[in-house]
């Protein structure tokens, strides 16, 4: 009789629980409790950030130890290409001072936004994302630093990702990797295209590139398009051509895109405060 | 050991609750391997399912789930019911009676708690409408989190039986109490 009046309360328990999380979970979804949660979980992550601050500083060598063990050969191997990249980064660097000045002209002539023409505000990764099924990442500023959802994220190389919740302090920002995240990008012949994440470490796909759009040569730069409306402004490197493949008697070619932008072990990007055109 | 949620108990969970939260997003998420950090939260549910059973571990479970789901971007409530569902698993089928067991067992329990909860939030995720989240490094997952899991779980299940050890000694108290009126 007791064990048959526990078994009860225990199922009783349980279906309320349930109940209760898929209520929270259709919350989130809907209506205006959705922004109440927003707001919730943007004042958590402001208050957790000074530990997370103080800890990332301690620990970020931890990090790197465990991450360097794992990854020893890679890191040898990727200490030999940066080298020999720097060196060309260096004469390729004199060179594109003419052309970048043609660039801003004619950016300039077709009213389009570039970067340079856009604020930013330096930040500290300060931590990775809090589940492992995610790829975002926090930084040390907030609304108050004028960091707002939506702007996008650089590193020196290029895009990282997007700001999709700002808290007063703190924001998490998506990077282009993730599956949702889409950007609006320009090929080296002008073809407008759509760079789609697939996954971390794994490359990225450009959807809509029509078959009749010249083929671009593997290594080609691909930035954003900064199209009106587009959620990035004109002109962020954001991978560089790897493969193209033909998909004979298919409209659209199958092309796939390395990250110009190195998307892990972060320390410090760039919010770039810049919002599309509403 | 009695699963039984006093004040005195609440009390300690919520300490317990603010060193694993200073824990995982201070810590655990910098000490990475493989992009993939152990998950502090899921040990909690299990831990509390171990030591307390099905129905005060759900109930630990469910609150643990709502904290993390205060730090993730996935929506809110589905961490808690993936913690509910885990912890009452696990309370129904492992249980420690009064709390104690082989070290082996709770490793082992802790081990494929978080294989099947780790599963269980990617299913329920899917479910939700969050299919991009099977595309994640899942094999990397399963392993670092387990791992790292059932490395954590004897210290775990001891620090949950250190809170749940307030109402078995409140309990003890009200007997007295009671025998000494009597």
């Amino acid at each position: 009789m007791a064990t048959a009046r526990r078994n009860t309360s225990q199922r009783l328990t349980l279906v309320i629980l349930i109940l209760a999380s898929i209520t929270a979970i259709t919350l989130d979804y809907r209506g205006p409790a959705s922004q109440a949660l927003t707001s919730v979980r943007n004042v958590a992550r402001d208050a957790v950030a000074p530990v997370q601050r103080v800890l990332s500083e301690v620990f970020q060598p931890v990090g790197d130890f465990f991450a360097g063990a794992v990854n020893y050969g890679a890191v040898q191997a990727d200490n030999a290409e940066l080298r020999s990249q720097l060196g060309n980064l260096r004469r390729l660097a004199l060179e594109n001072q003419n052309a970048e000045q043609q660039l801003q002209q004619l950016l300039t002539v077709l009213k389009l936004p570039f970067l340079q023409n856009s604020t930013d505000v330096v930040a500290n990764v300060i931590s990775g994302p809090s589940s492992n099924f995610e790829l975002t990442f926090e930084i040390d500023r907030g609304t108050a630093d004028g960091v707002g959802s939506g702007m996008p994220v650089v590193s020196g190389a290029g895009l990282v990702g997007t700001v999709v919740s700002a808290g007063r302090s703190t924001s998490v920002v998506r990077l282009i990797t993730d599956p949702r995240s889409r950007v609006g990008v320009r090929l080296p012949d002008g073809t407008i295209a759509v760079a789609n994440g697939q996954g971390l470490g794994n490359l990225l796909t450009l959807s809509d590139v029509p078959a009749s759009a010249s083929v671009p040569r593997k290594g080609q730069l691909v930035v954003t398009s900064g199209l009106q409306g587009a959620a990035f402004p004109a002109g962020i490197p954001v991978g560089t051509v790897s493969s193209v493949k033909d998909r004979g008697g298919s409209l659209t070619q199958q092309i796939t895109m390395k990250p110009v932008a190195q998307l892990t072990g972060l320390q410090y990007v760039a919010v770039v405060q810049w919002l599309p055109a509403a | 050991m009695a699963g039984v949620l006093t004040l005195r108990t609440w009390r300690r969970l919520f300490i317990v609750g603010v060193v694993i939260v200073v824990v995982q997003v201070g810590l655990l998420q910098q000490v990475t391997l493989a992009n993939v950090h152990p998950d502090a939260f899921l040990l909690v549910a299990i831990c509390a399912g171990l030591v307390a059973g099905p129905q005060a571990g759900a109930v630990v479970g469910f609150v643990t789930g709502l904290v993390a789901d205060l730090f993730v971007v996935t929506p809110y409530g589905l961490s808690a019911l993936c913690y509910v569902l885990v912890a009452f698993t696990v309370g129904q089928t492992a249980a420690l009676p009064g709390g104690r067991a082989p070290h082996l067992f709770k490793v082992a329990t802790a081990f494929l708690g978080s294989i099947g909860g780790t599963l269980l939030y990617l299913g329920l995720a899917i479910l939700v409408g969050q299919p991009h989240l099977a595309r994640a490094q899942l094999v990397d997952v399963l392993a670092v989190v387990s791992v790292a899991n059932a490395v954590l779980a004897v210290p775990g299940v001891a620090v949950m039986r250190w809170a749940f050890s307030a109402s078995a000694q409140q309990s003890r108290e009200l007997a007295t109490a009671g025998v000494s009126r009597g």
